[in-house]
């Protein structure tokens, strides 16, 4: 499909504002910067998963030549701090006790890196062993060891919901099925290691350069963990190297290292080797999904009974928000009016849990996906149809009050299916199934953006500052969106350049900045929608002041006139812009390039407007609209509109091996608008490339003390270029009332049905159900072993 | 990467080269081939994976590396200078660093992809998988080695990776080891005061033990002139398509005294099923002297179960890996028929 519409920049596929800067390596990330003076940060992590600490002597540490600061919970205090204030469950450092490998213990600041690796390994810290618990399954389980006091039985948080009536649906079922899906912690395997670099200038000003994708929330975070007043904290990020969930919260390294420069009054920057990104983790839980759902005999689904058990490592993170996800996001994107949901977050010694693409609610998805297909075979009925049967369409509202204001859920199934030559391929399912070639398809529905603050909070969800050169020609567009790779600086520039008829060289765009503006970052798929509405906002207030000026000096209305191509044009045409020209010849005396022709350009009429009112300043400010029901825990999961995507997987499986090549992927997602739509389908082929890593090979495997065995990326598997199968990205524009120009997410939704459209094809290829994440060939192996022994 | 410090040598020729090994042996040294093995094993884990109890101290139940030396240390009052030989004698016990590594790029004798007049292949230890894969020779010839290049790392690992360090490492799931064992590679390896010749099936005695002594190194690897009507094949068995280490691999040479004739002589290499790649030996009984029908083939493949000798790890089970060593030698001795006979 291609573009149908007016508009000049929006819809196309222009290269990407940092494409050229980031394939030449001029780009720089965090680590790449240096000041004068700069001192190396490490840190101290803990070799046990849980223990009391009995005493931290830094003596030694202190004395090694080249070292500058030592810190430990005795520098830092003991606030916590956490990501939601109702869990605020971690200190800077640990001071009672370890709770898991990696936990960090102390940090140091030295004049290089091997100094401060070796001051940290002077560090001596007497432990005393405590019992561990790694059995996310059985953490509530009576007698098992405790982490924290506040958590009972190891419950971090709890959700009991109960919309409509089960029973009801219950007695309206024709077939009953329960189904069990169990998956592993996984690592989000950015390609950048997480760095930071922070100062402190004369006047008491602490300036933080860190690769997150959240700065506003680090902002908050770094002043209320180290007791500073909010102004006096910035946070800056400089090009990032993906971030995927983990990089939206405040972390230690960045609390440590800002620790560090306050007390040494000097530049540092630590950078985290790969192991550590995989001791730090903040990546995806593991989960313990059952479901029992209920269809009519027409495939009407009727209700849906899901329990959940979520391992989260050993601190809160992002798993309140994950637990309410993994239940709220059933709630579509089919009709469904009975759902009950019991979700449980427990703590394990493993390292914290908290978001990755998709959040709490992937897992759960491929899990009610596969139990969808196993319905349709029980009813005889094609997957696909089952699905199309039960679809809600725009205008309508989930059974938790989740309201959906475009949908173009039918459009996308109907596109995969049809450009996947679905009905060809699945009529010989029957007599195909179990011979090693497999079909299947699922769907997903994600939010365009959380409804509400991680705090609780009135504020704005972002501003966009938009100013004109005030010598003429071009516009910066400052805001505190956070680029992470997803290209919102493309999108806030593509906006920007149509609303005022400019090109995208003539548009810059400075963000990533907490002093610039409040966004609340790059997180929960919310940036194009929501800073997008913002900067659109701020690009019109720029043009009705620059238009009011122009109209005002010839004594025309200025809605008769329009920014386009670079130039102000009268609605009619027939504009005499002479006398603007002659003034403006006047300020360039000497000037050799200075325009022509009949029309007025874009650098005249905003040198002029101010020459006339000073400068010229557009603003806009997002917040949604009051969201979602009045049951606790409402707020996760709404938000101003909803994505929904569907996709048909292809696989090959060599069932002596079990080895699984996927040959296919059709993937169609409704993102309301497409406002470049290359950025849109590359967002699509990395869902889908994540997707099927998470489903046949990653996992983080802890031995028996609680240490992971791979925390690299040689043994932590994720496709290779050399896997990646034939990808095919169908972009369905459903329109969006709430979005700027009808525009929604891409980047979290068109994940959700990867990892059950791969299953389901497995399933098809192999005549076996595997029921546990990654779907490794030694997993497929064993369950035809089970099949034949159980004939 | 957090390396240790070292020094590093580097020798213009072999016989520089094992002057260094003898005259540093004593403080530790290492060969830096392609480096793509050395550098990762000096790495320096963030977090210790050894945790030593604190022998004879009451207080300390546990400790990390720091506890790993006499607590009596901590109480000591010692100067900044003593704190780093500490550090390092607390390093150096858990993990041996060298003080030097000898960096053999610069020596010319040690490259190379040539082929003599009786038809036989010499390698020079420090050819890079890169060369060898794009060996037209080694792929029509050696088939299974060529193989072996091809799915060892990535392209980057590949072009700083050399066959000698590659087997030198012995590592069981070595990709280039595996297909030599079948191929009766030998290894030429030279001292300073001599030089001899082992059997690549042979060399490895352990997982990175080998029967190379103090003074030596590898110079090259020479694999016999393939007969008529012979052939070979690789497979690597992993869950992803590149920058893998095998869960199975299975290098296969046979030799048939004619097309659809008897098997002349045959070698089986099995990777990753125990502590070193071995040779299947019960295969050549079941196999040789007999026309390679599947019934046949199937039971070599089973001899060559018997001989493997897997263990459970986080990267795959035994019987997953035992049931695979079985299947894999059946597809991979009907792939070198095949080959044998000119058909693929």
């Amino acid at each position: 499909m291609s573009k149908n519409n007016s508009y000049r920049i929006l819809n196309t596929r222009l290269p990407r504002v940092d494409a050229i800067d980031k394939v030449t390596g001029k780009a720089i990330y965090t680590d790449d910067m240096s000041f004068p003076g700069m001192l190396h940060g490490a840190i101290l992590h803990s070799p046990l998963a849980h223990a009391k600490i009995l005493n931290i002597d830094t003596s030694r540490a202190e004395r090694l030549p080249g070292v500058k600061a030592v810190v430990t919970y005795k520098e830092a205090g003991t606030r916590p701090y956490g990501v939601s204030p109702a869990r605020y469950d971690e200190t800077i450092f640990c001071h009672d006790k370890v709770r898991y490998t990696g936990d960090e213990i102390a940090a140091v600041a030295a004049v290089d890196k091997d100094t401060a690796l070796e001051a940290v390994n002077l560090i001596k810290v007497d432990f005393e062993e405590l019992p561990i618990l790694l059995d996310g399954l059985h953490a509530m389980d009576e007698g098992q060891p405790q982490l924290h006091e506040r958590y009972k039985n190891n419950i971090c948080a709890k959700v009991n919901w109960h919309f409509g009536d089960i029973e009801q649906g219950r007695k309206d079922s024709h077939i009953i099925r329960t189904d069990h899906i169990t998956s592993k912690m996984q690592d989000a395997a950015f390609l950048e290691p997480q760095s930071v670099v922070a100062e402190v200038d004369s006047h008491g000003n602490l300036t933080m350069w860190s690769s997150t994708q959240a700065p506003h929330y680090v902002q908050r975070t770094l002043a209320m963990a180290l007791n500073m007043p909010l102004h006096k904290v910035r946070v800056i990020k400089p090009a990032v190297g993906g971030g995927f969930g983990p990089k939206a919260s405040c972390s230690t390294v960045e609390l440590a290292t800002c620790l560090l420069a306050l007390k040494t009054g000097k530049p540092v920057k630590t950078t985290f080797d790969r192991e550590q990104v995989f001791l730090h983790s903040r990546a995806r839980h593991q989960f313990f999904h059952t479901m029992t759902t209920g269809v009519k005999k027409d495939g009407t689904l009727s209700f849906l009974e899901h329990h959940c058990i979520m391992d989260g490592g050993a601190y809160s993170s992002f798993g309140i928000a994950a637990v309410y996800y993994a239940g709220s996001l059933l709630g579509g994107p089919y009709r469904l009016k009975n759902m009950k949901y019991d979700g449980y977050r427990v703590v394990t010694n493993k390292p914290a849990c908290g978001a990755q693409r998709g959040h709490g609610a992937v897992i759960a998805r491929a899990t009610f996906e596969v139990q969808l297909d196993r319905i349709a075979e029980e009813l005889g009925m094609d997957p696909i149809e089952l699905r199309l049967k039960n679809v809600m369409e725009a205008g309508e509202t989930t059974c938790n009050e989740l309201y959906v204001s475009s949908f173009g859920m039918k459009e996308a199934l109907e596109a995969v299916r049809d450009s996947a030559a679905w009905k060809k391929k699945r009529t010989l399912a029957g007599k195909t199934r179990g011979t090693g070639k497999g079909i299947g398809a699922a769907c997903g529905f994600f939010v365009s953006g959380a409804g509400y603050p991680i705090y609780r909070s009135k504020t704005y969800h972002c501003t966009v500052v938009t100013k004109v050169d005030e010598v003429g020609g071009g516009v910066t567009v400052t805001s505190g969106a956070a680029d992470i790779g997803q290209g919102s600086d493309t999108v806030l520039a593509m906006i920007t350049a149509e609303e005022l008829g400019l090109n995208l060289d003539d548009v810059k765009v400075v963000s990533g900045d907490s002093s610039l503006s409040v966004d609340l970052g790059a997180y929960s798929s919310r940036t194009t929608l929501m800073t997008g509405h913002a900067c659109k906002d701020a690009a019109r207030d720029i043009k009705r002041q620059i238009l009011e000026v122009i109209g005002g000096k010839l004594n025309i209305p200025p809605e008769k006139l329009d920014l386009k191509d670079g130039k102000v044009v009268g609605i009619n045409n027939d504009i005499d812009f002479s006398a603007l020209r002659e003034e403006y010849l006047q300020e360039h005396k000497g000037f050799t390039d200075l325009p022509d022709g009949p029309e007025l350009t874009f650098r005249e009429a905003s040198r002029i407007a101010f020459l006339e009112i000073g400068s010229v300043v557009g603003t806009g400010s997002y917040r949604p609209p009051k969201l979602g029901g009045s049951f606790k825990g409402a707020t996760v999961g709404t938000s101003p509109a909803f994505g929904c995507s569907a996709q048909v997987a292809e696989v090959s499986v060599d069932l002596e091996t079990g080895e699984v090549t996927v040959d296919n992927i059709t993937g169609a997602h409704d993102c309301g608008f497409a406002i470049n739509r290359t950025q849109v389908e590359g967002q699509m082929q990395g869902s889908m490339m994540m997707g099927m890593g998470e489903a046949l090979m990653e996992q983080i495997i802890y031995n028996d003390k609680g240490r992971i065995m791979n925390a690299n990326l040689a043994e932590y598997k994720i496709p290779t270029s050399l896997d990646v199968p034939h990808l095919d990205a169908i972009i369905v524009e459903s329109n969006e009332p709430h979005g700027p120009y009808g525009a929604k997410e891409v980047g979290e939704g068109a994940i959700m049905p990867v990892i059950p459209s791969i299953l389901n094809a497995i399933y098809d290829a192999t005549g076996v159900r595997i029921d546990e994440l990654p779907v490794t060939p030694e997993r497929i192996i064993e369950a035809l072993k089970k099949k034949r022994e159980n004939k | 990467m957090i390396l240790p410090e070292f020094d590093v040598l580097v020798p213009n020729t072999v016989a520089e080269a094992c002057g260094m090994l003898s005259k540093y042996a004593d403080k530790g040294v290492r060969i830096l081939a392609g480096g793509t093995d050395l550098l990762v094993d000096l790495r320096r884990p963030i977090v210790p994976s050894e945790i030593s109890s604190c022998d004879g101290c009451a207080t300390h139940k546990t400790g990390n590396v720091r506890s790993t030396i006499d607590c009596g240390w901590w109480e000591s009052d010692s100067s900044p200078e003593s704190d780093r030989a500490l550090l390092k004698k607390v390093q150096d016990s858990i993990h041996q660093y060298p003080g030097y590594l000898i960096s053999i790029h610069r020596i010319k004798e040690l490259r190379g992809i040539t082929t003599n007049e009786k038809g036989s292949l010499r390698v020079g230890a420090m050819t890079t998988v890169t060369e060898i894969e794009r060996s037209d020779i080694i792929r029509e010839k050696w088939t299974a080695l060529a193989e072996g290049a091809d799915s060892l790392g990535s392209p980057l690992v590949r072009n700083r990776g050399t066959i000698g360090g590659n087997i030198a490492n012995a590592r069981p799931a070595a990709d280039t080891f595996i297909p030599s064992v079948a191929l009766d590679g030998v290894l030429v390896i030279q001292s300073e005061k001599a030089s001899r010749k082992v059997s690549v099936d042979k060399f490895a005695t352990a997982p990175g033990k080998t029967v190379m002594e103090e003074g030596e190194i590898i110079t090259a690897i020479e694999y016999p002139a393939p007969p008529e009507f012979s052939g070979s094949a690789y497979y690597k068995l992993a869950n992803r398509k590149a920058l893998e280490i095998c869960n199975v691999g299975v290098a296969v040479w046979i030799a048939l005294e004619k097309p659809g004739g008897p098997v002349a002589d045959i070698r089986v290499a099995l990777g990753a099923v125990g502590p070193t790649p071995i040779l299947a030996e019960s295969v050549k009984k079941v196999l040789i002297g007999k026309k390679p029908d599947e019934e046949i083939i199937k039971k070599a493949a089973k001899a060559a179960r018997d001989d493997a000798r897997p263990i459970d790890d986080h990267r795959g089970s035994a019987w997953y890996r035992s049931m695979m060593v079985e299947l894999v030698t059946d597809r991979m001795i009907r792939l070198a028929v095949k080959r044998a006979e000119g058909e693929a």
